[in-house]
């Protein structure tokens, strides 16, 4: 998905001059090709996220379309006000990208690790939501964006999970089954957690639906996961404020009786404990591959 | 009509009369806060910046970015004289469903950027004064007024090295030093000295003046945007007093927060020489 995120990125300055890339002194060859190619349109801002905020507001009113880019502890967790204010106010046309989001950073601890970014966005106006889980859903998301004049955020999580989608998605950032499998249960899934949930729907029997756009929600998830009687959330994220917490909130407005049971595999309510792998820090969690199996199993009495 | 100087002469007493007015009519707060840079605001809207009195939003503008939105009555008073609002809007201030907020709001045309949270407004006219630039256009300068108590925040102290670092001389810088932040006195709160001092070690061209000094404030910001070497951004420290223009709130802190009363609002009229609405 870098690979990926890096044409996208170089393509966007190819195609728009007023694309412009600011960076806080992060993603080093992530932005190579841009630097190469368009150097005018790339701008390591220095070390200060707070201040590119409003550097990339100011940009916007000069008909700059600027990209932010951090890693999501820093952006948007650390620069959360400044996104309200600076730009979701006025509905400025800002990508931001935060990056390795989830437990990527596992082995530098909390203060690179981001379970909160959705839950602390989601409740801002104006703002669209992604968390892409591969090169594919990447670049629906840019083209979903391409025709959206206000602020976007990027979710990038691990990005050398495998491939789940091996053509161009028709429907875009629409949510779309991986697997479809038995009516029954489902499981749904975002970002990082796609993949080994698309491996589980195929060895279990079970429809996996993947949600590349979590704010807003698609008009067609609810009718969509009203067919089902189980659904199983699965995100690298907090239990609070995520994809799971959204449909929640959508599926209890449905009559009694007609939404399905909801149950969600997500990061718990704590911080890292120990060093290690990603694998090994989301085992902390009860959400490493080997361990996922397990608790759909439990969960749905498998 | 395109953007020009010299529209009109903007009357410092007439200023603080629609200011006082509008604190009272609103109960508004914060009048110490507007009455210490009058004689700025008036100094850039007569002398300084490039506007278009029919279009606030004219694209050839010069940029002024209120960053200590506490201020924000006397950009009010400016836009009622220069015609970007009506009588109305300032009668009505704080009345249910009326247009103007307590803080600077950007969606008010001329008021540009959505201020009072501090540490906003410069960092978005520092990316105004660089996208001028990277766009080539040249004849435009962002000037910025900030609070001293503002250059707490650490976003103002980023803005000033990313402007030094980018030698964005479109860009003027105004400290209203007025010495009093929301709870103290500056230096016993937290000590900004040497002013002028700093803004030159980041890069910057400062000057220091009287900010209730028109003739001072003209001969500075003449000489920083027109004189001044090129390729440095400018700063300018005007020393203010909070609350000036009305003898009980000159250099008494508490105006930040006192609301008018009928046998103030009077008073302070009567000191003013004027009527309601001007």
């Amino acid at each position: 998905m870098r690979n990926a995120l890096s044409d996208l990125i170089t393509e966007s300055a190819s195609n728009d001059p007023n694309s412009i890339v600011l960076s806080g002194d992060h993603g080093y060859a992530l932005f190579d090709a841009i630097r190469k190619k368009h150097p005018n349109q790339f701008l390591n801002v220095g070390v200060m996220e707070q201040a590119m905020i409003g550097i990339a507001a100011g940009l916007c009113k000069q008909g700059f379309r600027p990209t932010v880019y951090g890693l999501s502890a820093f952006v948007p967790i650390r620069v959360l006000e400044q996104i309200k204010l600076d730009v979701c106010y006025p509905c400025l046309p800002v990508t931001f990208i935060g990056d390795g989001a989830g437990l990527v950073y596992s082995t530098l601890g909390v203060s690179h690790q981001c379970a909160e970014d959705v839950a602390a966005l989601r409740a801002l106006p104006n703002l669209r939501i992604y968390s892409p889980c591969d090169a594919e859903e990447l670049r629906a998301v840019y083209r979903d964006m391409r025709g959206f004049s206000g602020p976007s955020y990027i979710r990038i999580g691990k990005g050398d999970r495998p491939v789940v989608n091996a053509a161009p998605l028709e429907s875009g950032v629409e949510p779309h089954y991986t697997v479809a499998g038995k009516a029954g249960a489902c499981l749904v899934a975002t970002g990082s957690m796609v993949s080994i949930s698309t491996q589980m729907g195929r060895e279990l029997g079970l429809s996996v639906l993947s949600v590349p756009k979590l704010k807003p929600l698609s008009d067609r998830i609810v009718a969509e996961l009203s067919r089902f009687q189980e659904i199983i959330v699965l995100e690298e994220h907090s239990r609070h404020g995520g994809l799971a917490s959204a449909l929640a909130e959508l599926l209890c407005e449905l009559p009694h009786g007609r939404a399905p049971r909801l149950r969600a595999i997500t990061l718990k309510e704590k911080f890292a404990e120990k060093c290690g792998t990603y694998q090994y820090a989301l085992s902390e969690h009860e959400m490493a591959d080997h361990q996922i199996k397990g608790r759909i199993s439990q969960l749905l009495g498998l | 009509m395109s953007v020009t100087r010299n529209h009109l002469q903007l009357d410092s007493t007439r200023l603080r009369r629609h200011i006082v007015h509008m604190a009272y009519s609103g109960g508004s707060v914060h009048l110490g806060c507007a009455f210490s840079i009058v004689e700025l605001m008036a100094t850039l809207y007569s002398k300084f910046i490039r506007y278009n009195p029919k279009n606030a939003a004219d694209e050839d503008r010069d940029y002024l970015i209120l960053s200590k939105g506490h201020g924000i009555m006397a950009t009010y008073a400016c836009f009622r004289e220069i015609g970007w609002l009506e009588q109305s809007a300032l009668d009505r201030y704080f009345s249910d469903g009326s247009l103007l907020h307590g803080l600077c709001e950007w969606k008010i045309p001329g008021c540009e950027v959505a201020t009072g949270s501090l540490g906003h407004g410069l960092p978005v006219a520092v990316g105004i004064a660089l996208g001028l630039k990277l766009k080539g256009r040249t004849q435009q300068k962002v000037y910025c007024i900030v609070g001293d108590g503002e250059m707490n925040e650490g976003t103002m102290w980023e803005s000033l090295l990313f402007a030094g670092h980018h030698k964005l001389d479109n860009l003027i810088v105004i400290v209203d030093a007025n010495g009093f932040q929301a709870m103290g006195e500056i230096p016993a709160v937290m000590n900004l000295e040497p002013l002028a001092a700093k803004f030159n070690d980041f890069g910057f061209t400062a000057r220091e003046c009287n900010g209730h000094d028109l003739a001072a404030l003209e001969a500075n910001l003449r000489e920083l945007t027109e004189t001044d070497p090129a390729e440095k951004p400018k700063a300018l420290v005007a020393r203010t007093v909070k609350g000036k223009g009305v003898s009980f709130m000159e250099g008494n802190n508490t105006w930040h927060y006192l609301r008018l009363d009928a046998d103030l609002f009077k008073k302070a009229m009567n000191e003013l020489g004027g009527e309601v609405g001007a």
